[in-house]
């Protein structure tokens, strides 16, 4: 008979990595939403993150929570490199050429990071890395504990600044309309390199956090992000409530797969889920989406 | 008037028939390494016009190609492997339809829908079935691949142990995929999905059924994907899921045809031809020092492609071989 304190684990690790899963996801989101670009390039600015992450730690012993305050602008800087040479050219292109741009993109970082970096899989060392935390029978390790609240963190104050700020209020406003955005006097151009420059920035931070237990290698990002691809269509592009709360569902998803199916097959338990959200909800938990 | 069909002496008829005989009488010449080349130069066309009937003519931009691929190798493969079954049955027919199934799951989850969500859950599935296939080790053997049982030069297990039969046998289905999307594209079908990829709501306005007629591409497309699965896997006698089931695949289906010209019935083969051999020398050169070099290319190349030329070379191609005609001696027809 299964144990329920097994049970209880696998749910708490599960909302801990769901918890990232919404991070990535609403950097996703909000590139799709405002620039309405799905950068399939996403799980490469995480992995950038993670790559940076390790060679501040390997070269000046920089621990991966300090250096989110240097990887989150190094990365906000790429996002608006990116923006600048390859996005803004296609801000009113087909969904052909936006796909295959970053789909082109990813290509591109992958194997230049294979190429730099070699497949090997790299981590970090933190003193925090063997600490646990007991709760009723629960045991929930440091570094994730951390991760968690660091994304739990990011989400709210993303939030907040999309709500509350006027920059936040002028990237709603162009993800509603930019035609009409622009006519109220909102240039449209900087809002999107702001959102790409945010995503990425997001991503980058998301790559920091996570570093102190998980390992980087070229495609880490790939495998990532295909978890966080599940999550935005069911929660329906571009809704980033629906971010935060579809992560948790695909992470508790997971875990339990990995529990009751066997190791590894928490993606495919995710993916039957996705498959019936999309055929019973086509425009995902909380889209909008036009059927 | 004159039967074009039997006029000769016009250039429309005889370059391509000169070009098909070339093509027949090449294996005599070529060494084996060439031979090579050339059979998966068909192969990529063969898969690449396959995508292209699903993301060309119908717009729907599949980055999961790789899933009915790999789904076509692995049957012919294990049903051999377990059963003694030929790979015509276990891949061909078993294999194909394992296919068309995941084609209509997909087209039912993902064609109610507008905009990406087709690219992204194409890529997820794909990617679904890679590890599928990675994990379930005690039946298809993981990581580690399989390896087609070797029964001796038999048409009935689809394998030689020379190359040139199966030098023919592609060109056959490279001829085969080229008349199916010649055929389609001057069909009910494909001028519906031009329609639809144009327009769609002005296409339901006058009464096409855009979800079945997409099902229908997408279908079409799986099921000659997973037969250029079966080839490639009695070919190259081995298959594991980080390749048939790759992300990397399903690009290099898509680039071809977007490099040759997306919605054209030749740009796929042009893309092939182009790509195929340069793929080939990048990486006997650097492939060894440098992993994934060819990738990078690739990436660099698509980028560029839809930057720069997203109609691709074909109507450039086109032009040039107009004027070639036009410079040919013969008898031509009178406008």
């Amino acid at each position: 008979m299964l144990k329920y304190d097994i049970l209880l684990q696998a749910l708490v690790s599960g909302i801990l990595m769901g918890a990232v899963y919404s991070l990535v996801s609403i950097g996703l989101t909000i590139i799709y939403g405002v620039v309405r670009i799905v950068n399939f390039a996403h799980g490469e600015f995480l992995m950038i993150g993670m790559y940076a992450t390790y060679f501040l730690w390997a070269y000046f012993g920089i621990d991966p929570l300090v250096a989110m305050i240097i990887n989150g602008p190094l990365l906000y800087v790429i996002g608006i490199l990116i923006y600048k040479s390859l996005f803004r050219r296609v801000v009113l292109a087909s969904d052909f050429t936006k796909i295959f741009l970053t789909v082109g993109l990813s290509l591109v970082l992958q194997n230049l990071a294979l190429l730099l970096f070699t497949a090997n899989y790299w981590s970090v060392r933190t003193f925090y890395e063997k600490m646990v935390i007991n709760l009723w029978g629960i045991s929930i390790s440091y570094p994730r504990f951390i991760a968690f609240c660091g994304a739990v963190i990011l989400s709210l104050l993303i939030s907040l600044f999309l709500l509350k700020t006027d920059l936040g209020k002028a990237m709603r406003a162009v993800a509603q309309n930019w035609e009409v955005a622009m006519l109220m006097g909102i240039n449209p151009d900087r809002i999107f390199m702001v959102a790409v420059g945010l995503g990425s920035a997001v991503a980058g931070v998301t790559g920091t956090i996570i570093m102190p237990y998980f390992y980087v290698f070229p495609m880490v990002g790939a495998a990532f992000v295909v978890m966080c691809f599940a999550v935005v269509i069911s929660a329906g592009l571009g809704s980033i409530k629906g971010a935060l709360f579809c992560g948790p569902i695909f992470g508790i998803a997971e875990s339990l797969g990995i529990l009751f199916v066997g190791a590894d097959s928490g993606l495919i338990v995710a993916f039957l889920i996705l498959l019936v959200v999309l055929i019973f909800r086509p425009s995902g938990l909380m889209g909008k989406g036009k059927l | 008037m004159r039967n074009l069909l039997f006029n000769w002496r016009d250039p429309k008829i005889y370059l391509p028939l000169i070009l098909l005989i070339f093509l027949l009488i090449l294996p005599i010449f070529l060494p084996t390494y060439f031979l090579h080349i050339m059979v998966t130069i068909f192969v990529f066309a063969f898969l690449s016009a396959a995508w292209n009937i699903i993301g060309g003519y119908a717009g729907q931009l599949s980055l999961g190609n790789a899933a009915f691929f790999g789904l076509g190798a692995y049957g012919a493969v294990l049903f051999t492997h377990y059963f003694n079954i030929p790979p015509w049955i276990g891949g061909v027919i078993i294999g194909g339809a394992a296919a068309l199934f995941l084609s209509l799951l997909m087209g039912w989850a993902c064609f109610r829908l507008r905009g990406p969500y087709f690219a992204i859950s194409s890529l997820a599935i794909g990617e679904v079935m890679r590890l599928l296939f990675l994990h379930q080790r005690k039946i298809t053997f993981g990581a580690e691949g399989v390896t087609v049982p070797f029964k001796g030069d038999s048409l009935l297990y689809f394998q030689f142990s020379s190359k040139v039969p199966y030098y023919y046998i592609a060109l056959v289905m490279l001829l085969l995929g080229i008349y199916i999307c010649w055929k389609m594209e001057r069909s009910r079908l494909g001028y519906y999905l031009i329609a639809i990829n144009q327009n769609q709501d002005a296409a339901e306005a006058v009464g096409i059924n855009s979800v079945r007629t997409k099902q229908v591409a997408l279908s079409l497309s799986a099921l000659l994907t997973a037969m250029g699965g079966v080839f490639y896997a009695q070919y190259i006698f081995f298959i594991d899921p980080d390749f048939v089931f790759s992300l990397g695949l399903s690009i290099e289906f898509a680039l071809m045809a977007i490099v040759g010209g997306v919605g054209s019935v030749f740009g796929p083969v042009i893309g092939a031809f182009l790509l195929r051999p340069a793929m080939e020398i990048t990486n006997a050169l650097l492939g060894a020092t440098y992993m994934g070099v060819h990738l990078i290319v690739y990436g660099g190349l698509l980028i560029t492609v839809v930057l720069l030329k997203p109609e691709g070379l074909i109507g450039w191609l086109a032009r040039r071989y107009e004027t070639l005609l036009k410079l040919l001696p013969g008898l031509k027809e009178k406008e």
